[in-house]
């Protein structure tokens, strides 16, 4: 109608959009179905943030929120949508409502949340089950390379064992002490490994959530982790303390010496 | 001589030489796994693309192919401008969407299908039977297990289905004409092809003369990059991407991949040279006065350099050759895991042994261990005698 100025539909663009095309609140966009189409002029009210969803993380797709019915007038879909979100009262109220739309609704399947988040992360099950599977190989290379030093390190003490020995000190004393010895010093190194997994944690962060332009935390260091460090660690210690303490105190102080 | 010391030396401290290799083993084949990792999935990806022989990939202008529901309008007249250029050789259209078989009691089993010209299709191997014609389809094991059907069998297909009124669109009669692999489909993923025609006949009004992807062929010689840029400037309404920048952009996509394998190898690689750095060390600590003796009755500096050398060189060498083995059957095992990814194409690997990066690394290891050891062995080569006698013997 003339001398009557149509408003302007509005959109939400992400941030990485806007920082990629360089656009700003207020932007007039035109917005098309297909490349070359001539589409519709929108503005840009809003200007939205990444969220934390792994399932965005390796798409570098932009994404344009824009009002149902324009969306669906641009794609010539019709009243159609691809899905409703139904919110519950929660408990045995989910279970209600899920049986009730696929009763009710003819050519409806309902499905819970979770049951959907199980399906979309199938991709991040699988890179689970493969940290889970390195995760193993490295605690292997830890453990033998573990043993491997301690055994060194009590190797070295042959003379003082020997000394010791001749001196009256009992073989389980010796053993006791080379454990505890063992101990210390894994827990030492522990403490520094998470230390030191902790700055990775940070590094890993930022260069990732740089890389991919999200607030995604892509490594943590949680409570759990850290006992289970600590665990292992101090068990592997002790285990390869005492193999290595037995070995030492079951050999004649002499031949410690290499005088037998 | 000095191959006798060695074993000696070595045969004398049993349970530690057993875990020197084992260590250096479980290293190597860590080392070689990440080797395999961040190398196996650019060539594999590589080897996928251009197994059917198209140097050049059309989509819709700004899209990777399939990555979108975007199509290209005019394809006939799009296909017939491809082909003014002397270096095209085959253009293979391609029309992907979804097509459903009607079943029993109105449900349905949906498939991907893929619109395509027979003659020049780069999409599938034809395993059994014959390409189709028209109201013939061809499709993989999948969709025949899926849908009970075989080889020579008619069944109805539908572009559409409407699940609210159990409505099929667009049904017809078409009959299987082969059985086929689709190439950049999953192992698991249900599909059948078909003549494009039909293809966008099942998609209606929406679809006419419409494609996703058109894959060219360009002539042998010819530079895929100057192809690329005669279509940017020939063809504004469409990205033509060539194998090197999907591989390139594959590889952002999987950085994470490539950028594991980099850390988790440098740390293997460090683990392994820190343990025969260490045991070499601690060897030469124990072992000052036996070679004080040596050096007494006149045996070179150098001789017993090279023998507490060659101690850390056996060391890395059997632990490398027993890592070589241990990373093949662990790469394996890994690979089976990511394999399961949803949606990966079946003839994709994310660990693929080569020859020469694994000699190249497990090389290095060896190298870098032995060099480890080279100073505390030049440096109890070097002890003065007679101070290092008094004191053993005191």
């Amino acid at each position: 109608m003339p001398g009557v100025r149509r408003e302007l539909r509005t959109i939400a663009i992400d941030a990485r959009l806007a920082a990629d095309a360089r656009l700003t609140l207020g932007d007039r966009l035109v917005l098309s179905a297909q490349p070359g189409d001539a589409g519709d002029t929108v503005r840009v009210a809003a200007i939205t943030k990444p969220s934390a969803d792994p399932s965005e993380v390796s798409r570098q797709e932009y994404r344009v929120r824009l009002h149902l019915d324009q969306l669906q007038s641009l794609t010539s879909y019709g009243d159609r949508v691809h899905r409703f979100a139904v919110q519950s009262r929660g408990g045995a109220s989910q279970d209600r409502a899920v049986a009730a739309i696929d009763a009710a609704a003819f050519g409806f399947v309902a499905h819970r949340s979770k049951d959907v988040a199980v399906e979309t992360s199938a991709t991040f099950a699988v890179v689970s089950r493969f940290h889970r599977a390195i995760g193993v190989i490295t605690i292997v290379a830890s453990a033998i390379f573990l043993l491997c030093i301690l055994l060194l390190k009590v190797d070295e003490r042959r003379r003082d064992v020997a000394a010791l020995r001749l001196s009256g000190i009992s073989r389980a004393t010796i053993v006791k002490s080379i454990v505890i010895e063992a101990s210390v010093i894994t827990l030492l190194g522990t403490l520094f490994g998470i230390a030191l997994g902790w700055v990775a944690t940070v590094i890993v962060n930022s260069h990732y959530q740089g890389v991919y332009r999200t607030p995604l935390r892509f490594a943590l260091v949680t409570p759990q982790t850290i006992v289970f460090a600590l665990v292992l660690s101090i068990v592997l210690g002790i285990v390869a303390g005492a193999l290595a303490a037995l070995r030492l105190a079951r050999a004649h102080p002499l031949a410690l010496l290499g005088r037998r | 001589m000095i191959g006798r010391l060695v074993v000696a030396s070595l045969a004398g401290h049993r349970a530690r030489t057993l875990l020197a290799v084992a260590g250096v083993a479980v290293s190597a084949a860590l080392l070689l796994d990440m080797v395999m990792l961040s190398s196996g999935m650019r060539e594999s990806f590589r080897s996928l693309l251009t197994s059917r022989g198209f140097d050049l990939r059309v989509a819709p202008k700004g899209t990777l192919p399939f990555d979108t529901e975007a199509t290209i309008a005019d394809a006939t007249a799009t296909i017939a401008a491809l082909r003014e250029s002397p270096d095209v050789v085959a253009v293979a259209p391609v029309l992907g969407g979804t097509i459903h078989l009607p079943q029993r009691g109105g449900a349905a089993i949906s498939s991907v299908a893929l619109g395509v010209d027979p003659a020049t299709q780069g999409d599938y191997v034809l395993l059994t039977g014959h390409e189709p014609a028209d109201g013939e389809i061809v499709a993989n094991d999948a969709l025949l297990a899926a849908s009970r059907h075989h080889v020579g069998d008619t069944l109805t297909i539908a572009g559409g289905y409407d699940p609210q009124l159990r409505r099929f669109d667009s049904s017809r009669r078409v009959r299987i004409s082969g059985r086929v692999r689709f190439v950049y489909l999953a192992r698991d993923q249900r599909a059948a092809a078909m003549p494009l025609a039909a293809m966008q006949a099942l998609g209606g009004p929406a679809r006419r003369d419409r494609v996703s992807l058109m894959m060219i062929r360009a002539r042998a010689g010819a530079d895929a990059e100057g192809v690329r840029q005669w279509i940017a400037r020939r063809l504004p309404k469409v990205t033509a991407i060539s194998t090197a920048t999907a591989i390139a952009q594959v590889e952002e996509r999987l950085s994470y991949f490539r950028q594991l394998a980099f850390i988790l190898g440098s740390v293997s690689l460090v683990v392994g040279v820190l343990l025969v750095g260490t045991l070499v060390t601690v060897s030469v600590n124990e072992r000052i006065g036996e070679f004080a003796v040596l050096r007494a009755i006149g045996i070179a500096r150098r001789t017993i350099t090279a023998q507490i050398m060659i101690e850390g060189a056996v060391l890395m060498l059997a632990g490398a050759l027993l890592g070589l083995a241990l990373g093949l059957v662990t790469a394996r095992y890994l690979n089976a895991i990511l394999a399961s990814f949803p949606g990966l194409p079946q003839s994709i690997d994310f660990f693929l042994f080569q020859p020469r990066a694994a000699w190249t690394a497990l090389g290095l290891l060896a190298i870098a261990g032995i060099t480890a050891g080279a100073w505390p062995a030049w440096r109890g080569a070097s002890l003065p005698i007679a101070r290092v006698l008094r004191e053993e013997a005191a």
